[in-house]
C-alpha cells in the first residue's frame, strides 16, 4: 500500500483547498481487492475440490489391483484387493479375543501410535463361499504377504467377484489340464466362444422370445378390444378368438424350439469350467459361462492393466447392469438420461420461448404482465419434488390415464400411459425448466436494441415478421444459454424423476428400433442420477457400490458437461452467423 | 420575396448550394430584410409567449405552399399521456423537394416525423389529433392498415440501425417481408439502391458479409439504401448524421443532394448549416408548435420572425 506522499498546498488560489488524505481503510481500496479475491479462491478451491474428488475416486474405480494373500497370526489366510487403509481403536473385548502373540503386537502398535492402530480393508469376496465381501485386518496381526503369481481376479455373472489361484480346466467335470498357467491359457481359448454363446442366448431371450410374447400380447390386445366393442360370444369374437388360438398355439411351437436352442448352447457352456484353489486351500468350480472377466493382476504388468482399464471402462458405457446394479454397465441409465434431456428440451425450448415473446413482444406491460413475470420467476425457487408429484398427479394420472381410457383400453386395467414413463418425466422437467428458459429468453429479447424492431417496422414490416426475421436472431445466442441452462438444470435433476418414471431397472429401452412403433414414450427408464442414489443406498454390497457412485457422478457430470458444450458450440456458430466478422 | 423563391430545378439548386450555405452566418451582419413582419412578434417575445401556452399563428410563408403536397400536416396535435407534445401544427411538404425540420431539442421534431409513418404508435401513452395525408390518404384514422402505410414511407434513424444479417439482406429486406423470392429481381434493386446510396462501389465485392462489419458512415448509407430499396413515396431522415464524423456527414449530404427531385424528403437536423445545404423549405419549431415555415433560403436569410432570426442565427438555441 503506498500512500501518496502529501503535497504542499498550492499558492494563491488552492491554498484554502482541503488536503485530503487517504485516512480511512475503505478509502484505500486494497483489503476489498484481498476480499473478492479470496472469495473466488475460495469458490475455486470448492469447485476443483468436488471435481477432484469425483474424477480420483471415479476414475481409479476400475483399476486393477493387485491381489495380495495374507496370513494371519490367528491362522486366516486371506486373499484379495486392498480397498481402504485407515485407523482405529481397537475395544477391549476385541483386544481379548486376540491371540496373546497377537495381542501383543497390536498393543504395542497402539502405544507407538497414541492408541489407534492400522488397518487395511481387503476386499476377498467369494461370498457364496465365505459369506463376505470385505474383510478388515489390523496391520500388527498379519505374519506373512505375498503377491501369488496366478491369483485371479473373476468379474462373475452374479453372487459378485471370486479370487483364486487356477487349479484346472473342466471339461464336462473331467479335468482336461491340470496346472495354473495351462489352465489359463485354455480359459483364454475358450472364453471368447463361450462369451459369444451367452451373448446368442442373451438375444435369442430378448429379441426372439421378446418378439413372439409382444406377438401375443397383441393378439390378446386385439381379442379384448372385440371383446370390449362386440361382446364376448357375437361371432366376430368367436372368429378372433379362434385366430388367436392358433396363433398361440403356433407361437407356442416357436418357443419350444427356441427354449431347446437356448437349453443346447446352455449345455454346451456348462460343459466348461474352471476350478479354483481359494485362500483358505479349499476349492471352488466356476463355470465359464458365468465369467464375465478374469485377470490375473499380478501378472499382467503395466500395458495389461491399462488394457483391462479401458476394458471396464467400455463394459461401463455400453453394457446392462449387473448384481443389482453394483457392476456392469450403466448403458440403459445413460441412454435414458440423454433421450430425456434432449425430450425435454425439444419441449422446453419452444415453449419457453413462445411464452417469452408473448410476454416482451406482445403483451401490453402493465400490473397484469408484471404480476405474471413474477409469478413465472418464483416458480424457478419451487422445490423441485413438487413437480414431481404434480406430474404424477397431473400426466400420469390424469393425462396418461385419460389416453389409456382413450386409447389403450384393452389393456387396462394394466396403465399403459397411466403410469410413470420417459416421456412424463421429460413433461415435468420441461415444466421444472421452462421459468429459466423464460427467464433467458426475456433477458435476450431485451438485448435486442429498440432501434432494430422500428428499422424493421419501417420498412412495412409486421410485428411478427419483425421478431422472426430481426428479434429472434439476434435474440438467439441468448436464448441458446438459456436452453444450456435448462439443460444443465434438467440432467442433474433426480427428485421429481423418482415418481414419474425413473425406476431401478429398465433394460428395456425407450427405443427400440426391433419392435413397432419404435418408440416407447410410456416406457420406464433409467436415469445415472436415480442411478446414483440407488446405486450407492439401496445397494446389499454398498462398500462394493462406493467406488460405482463415484463413476456414475463423473459419468453424469460428463454427460452434462457435454450436453453444454454441445450447445455452446451451437450458440459461438451462431453468434458467428449472425452478428457479423467484428464480434 | 418572389425572387428568393426556391428553384425547383434539383441541377440549378446544387449548383446554388456551396454560396447558400455560407450566407447564414451573415445574416445578423445585415440589416432586417422585413423588418415590419417582425413586429408581429409579441411584447415579451413569441417564446415566452409559447411557454406560457398561449395561442399564436405560426407563420408559414406562401411561396412554400405552391408546390404539390407529399405529406399534408393538418392542426396535427399529439400527447404523451397527459403532456401535450405538438400543438395544432399544419403544413404541407413539397413533393420531390428536401423539407428541413429545425429547432431546439425537445421541441417535437422528431415527434412529428416519427407520426408520419405512424411510429408513435409503439409508443402505449401517445394519443393524436388532427390528420395528416400521405398523396391524399389519410395517414390517421380507422380502417388505415398501418403496415401498407409504412411501405410507401422509407425512414432512416438517427443511429445507424443496419439488421444483423448481410448487406444484401439488408438492403432487400422491404422485398423480402413482401414475399419477393426472385433472386434477379432482389439483385437488381439491390444494386440499383445501392448506387442510389452511393454505397455500390464499396460493397460490390462483399454483399454476403455482415452489415456490421461495415463503418458508421457506410452503415447510415446501407440505411438509406434500405429505406429507398421499396421505392418509398416520401423519406423520413430523423438527424441521419448526428452520429457520423464531419466526412460520413459531408457524404450523406451530398447524398441527400442527389436524392432531391428523385425522392421527397422530410429531414430533421439540429445543424443549422446542414439545413441551409440541403433543404429546399425549413420548417422551425419550438416546444411543440410550428414557429415559421417557408423556403429555405427566406427563413434563413429574411424570416418574419424575429426570434426564427435568432435560431438560425445562432443567438439563442
Amino acid at each position: 500500500m503506498s500512500v501518496a506522499p502529501e503535497k504542499p498546498p498550492r499558492e494563491g488560489k488552492g491554498a484554502g483547498r482541503r488536503i485530503r488524505r487517504k485516512s480511512s481503510l475503505t478509502s484505500h481500496g486494497e483489503p476489498m481487492v484481498w476480499l473478492t479475491g479470496a472469495s473466488l479462491a475460495l469458490c475455486l478451491v470448492m469447485i476443483s475440490g468436488l471435481l477432484g474428488l469425483v474424477v480420483y475416486q471415479g476414475g481409479r474405480t476400475f483399476w486393477p489391483q493387485e491381489i495380495v494373500q495374507v496370513e494371519t497370526l490367528t491362522g486366516d489366510v486371506l486373499m484379495g484387493q486392498v480397498s481402504r487403509v485407515d485407523t482405529f481403536t481397537p475395544s477391549a473385548d476385541a483386544l481379548d479375543a486376540l491371540p496373546d502373540e497377537a495381542r501383543v503386537r497390536v498393543e504395542a502398535d497402539m502405544r507407538a501410535n497414541e492408541g489407534s492402530v492400522a488397518r487395511r480393508m481387503l476386499r476377498t469376496e467369494n461370498f457364496d463361499l465365505t459369506g463376505t465381501h470385505f474383510d478388515w485386518i489390523e496391520e500388527s496381526v498379519i505374519a506373512a504377504e505375498t503377491k501369488p503369481e496366478w491369483a485371479v481376479v473373476v468379474e462373475r455373472t452374479a453372487k459378485g467377484r471370486f479370487y483364486g489361484v487356477p487349479q484346472a480346466f473342466l471339461v464336462d467335470g473331467e479335468a482336461h489340464t491340470v496346472g495354473s498357467a495351462a489352465t489359463w491359457g485354455k480359459f483364454e481359448e475358450h472364453h471368447a466362444r463361450i462369451l459369444a454363446r451367452v451373448e446368442q442366448i442373451h438375444d435369442l431371450e430378448r429379441d426372439d422370445l421378446g418378439h413372439i410374447n409382444s406377438r401375443i400380447e397383441r393378439q390378446r390386445l386385439a381379442l379384448r378390444e372385440v371383446e370390449l366393442a362386440r361382446g364376448m360370444e357375437s361371432p366376430e369374437w368367436i372368429a378372433k378368438e379362434r385366430e388367436t388360438r392358433a396363433l398361440v398355439e403356433d407361437a407356442e411351437r416357436e418357443f419350444v424350439t427356441i427354449t431347446d436352442e437356448i437349453g443346447r448352447l446352455r449345455t454346451i457352456n456348462d460343459s466348461f469350467a474352471l476350478r479354483f484353489e481359494t485362500a483358505g486351500g479349499g476349492t471352488a468350480i466356476v463355470s465359464l459361462a458365468n465369467i464375465v472377466r478374469g485377470t490375473p493382476v499380478n501378472r499382467i504388468g503395466t500395458a495389461g492393466k491399462w488394457s483391462v482399464y479401458f476394458d471396464r471402462w467400455w463394459e461401463f458405457l455400453t453394457a446392462d447392469p449387473r448384481e443389482a446394479n453394483s457392476e456392469g454397465g450403466v448403458w440403459p441409465a445413460l441412454f435414458g438420461t440423454v433421450m430425456m434431456t434432449l425430450l425435454m428440451t425439444i419441449v422446453v425450448v419452444p415453449i419457453g420461448v413462445l411464452a417469452a415473446l408473448y410476454l416482451h413482444e406482445y403483451a401490453k406491460q402493465g400490473f397484469l404482465v408484471g404480476v405474471v413475470r413474477v409469478a413465472v420467476n418464483n416458480l424457478a425457487g419451487v422445490p423441485s419434488i413438487v413437480f414431481g408429484v404434480f406430474g404424477l398427479g397431473f400426466f400420469c394420472y390424469i393425462v396418461g390415464a385419460t389416453i389409456d381410457d382413450l386409447f389403450f383400453g384393452a389393456r387396462l386395467p394394466n396403465p399403459t400411459f397411466g403410469k410413470g414413463g420417459i416421456l412424463w418425466a421429460s413433461l415435468t422437467l420441461a415444466l421444472l425448466t421452462l421459468p429459466v428458459v423464460i427467464v433467458a429468453t426475456e433477458e435476450a429479447l431485451s438485448a435486442v436494441p429498440n432501434s432494430m424492431r422500428e428499422g424493421s417496422y419501417a420498412c412495412g414490416a409486421t410485428k411478427w415478421q419483425t421478431i422472426w426475421r430481426i428479434v429472434l436472431p439476434r435474440a438467439q445466442p441468448g436464448i441458446m444459454t438459456g436452453a444450456i441452462l435448462s439443460i444443465a438444470r434438467g440432467a442433474g435433476e433426480v427428485a421429481p424423476l423418482m415418481l414419474v418414471g425413473a425406476v431401478k431397472l429398465a433394460p428395456d429401452l425407450p427405443v427400440d428400433l426391433g419392435t413397432f412403433p419404435y418408440l416407447f414414450p410410456e416406457r420406464s427408464f433409467m436415469h445415472l442420477g436415480f442411478h446414483i442414489y440407488d446405486v450407492g443406498f439401496q445397494s446389499q454390497n454398498s462398500e462394493a457400490a462406493k467406488p460405482m457412485v463415484y463413476t456414475t457422478t463423473l459419468l453424469l457430470i460428463a454427460i452434462v458437461v457435454l450436453l453444454n458444450f454441445v450447445a455452446i458450440a451451437i450458440r459461438a456458430r451462431l453468434r458467428r452467423r449472425f452478428l457479423g466478422a467484428r464480434t | 420575396m418572389s425572387d428568393l423563391n426556391p428553384p425547383t430545378d434539383p441541377e440549378r439548386m446544387k449548383t446554388q448550394l456551396p454560396a447558400r450555405a455560407t450566407r447564414p452566418r451573415n445574416a445578423d451582419a445585415k440589416p432586417a430584410a422585413s423588418g415590419a413582419e417582425k413586429t408581429r412578434a409579441r411584447p415579451g417575445g413569441l417564446f415566452e409567449c409559447i411557454a406560457e401556452g398561449r395561442q399564436f399563428e405560426s407563420v408559414v410563408h406562401p411561396d412554400a405552399g405552391h408546390d404539390e403536397a407529399v405529406v399534408e400536416i393538418v392542426d396535427f396535435r399529439l400527447w404523451y399521456g397527459e403532456t401535450q407534445a405538438l400543438h395544432d401544427i399544419s403544413f404541407s411538404v413539397p413533393k420531390g423537394k428536401v423539407t428541413a425540420l429545425i429547432g431546439p431539442s425537445g421541441c417535437g421534431k422528431s415527434t412529428l416525423i416519427r407520426c408520419v409513418n405512424r411510429m408513435n404508435d409503439l409508443v402505449d401513452s401517445v394519443r393524436v389529433e388532427g390528420q395528416m395525408k400521405l398523396n391524399g390518404d389519410a395517414i390517421y384514422g380507422k380502417g388505415v392498415d398501418v403496415i401498407e402505410l409504412r411501405k410507401r414511407i422509407g425512414m432512416v434513424f438517427q443511429k445507424p440501425n443496419p439488421f444483423p444479417m448481410s448487406i444484401f439482406e439488408n438492403v432487400v429486406y422491404s422485398l423480402r417481408i413482401d414475399g419477393v423470392r426472385d433472386r434477379h429481381a432482389l439483385e437488381e434493386v439491390c444494386e440499383s439502391s445501392l448506387r442510389g446510396a452511393g454505397l455500390w462501389d464499396e460493397v460490390k465485392d462483399r454483399l454476403k458479409d455482415s452489415a456490421l462489419a461495415l463503418s458508421g458512415g457506410q452503415q447510415q448509407r446501407l440505411c438509406i439504401a434500405r429505406a429507398i430499396a421499396a421505392e418509398p413515396e416520401v423519406l423520413l431522415l430523423d438527424e441521419p448524421c448526428s452520429a457520423l464524423d464531419p466526412i460520413a456527414t459531408g457524404r450523406i449530404e451530398d447524398l441527400i443532394d442527389d436524392l432531391k427531385g428523385l425522392y421527397s424528403v422530410l429531414i430533421v437536423t439540429h445543424n443549422m448549416q446542414q439545413a441551409s445545404r440541403v433543404s429546399d423549405n425549413t420548417a422551425f419549431m419550438y416546444l411543440g408548435r410550428l414557429v415559421e415555415y417557408g423556403p429555405t433560403e427566406t427563413l434563413f436569410l429574411s424570416p418574419s420572425l424575429r426570434e426564427t432570426e435568432d435560431y438560425v442565427t445562432g443567438r439563442f438555441g
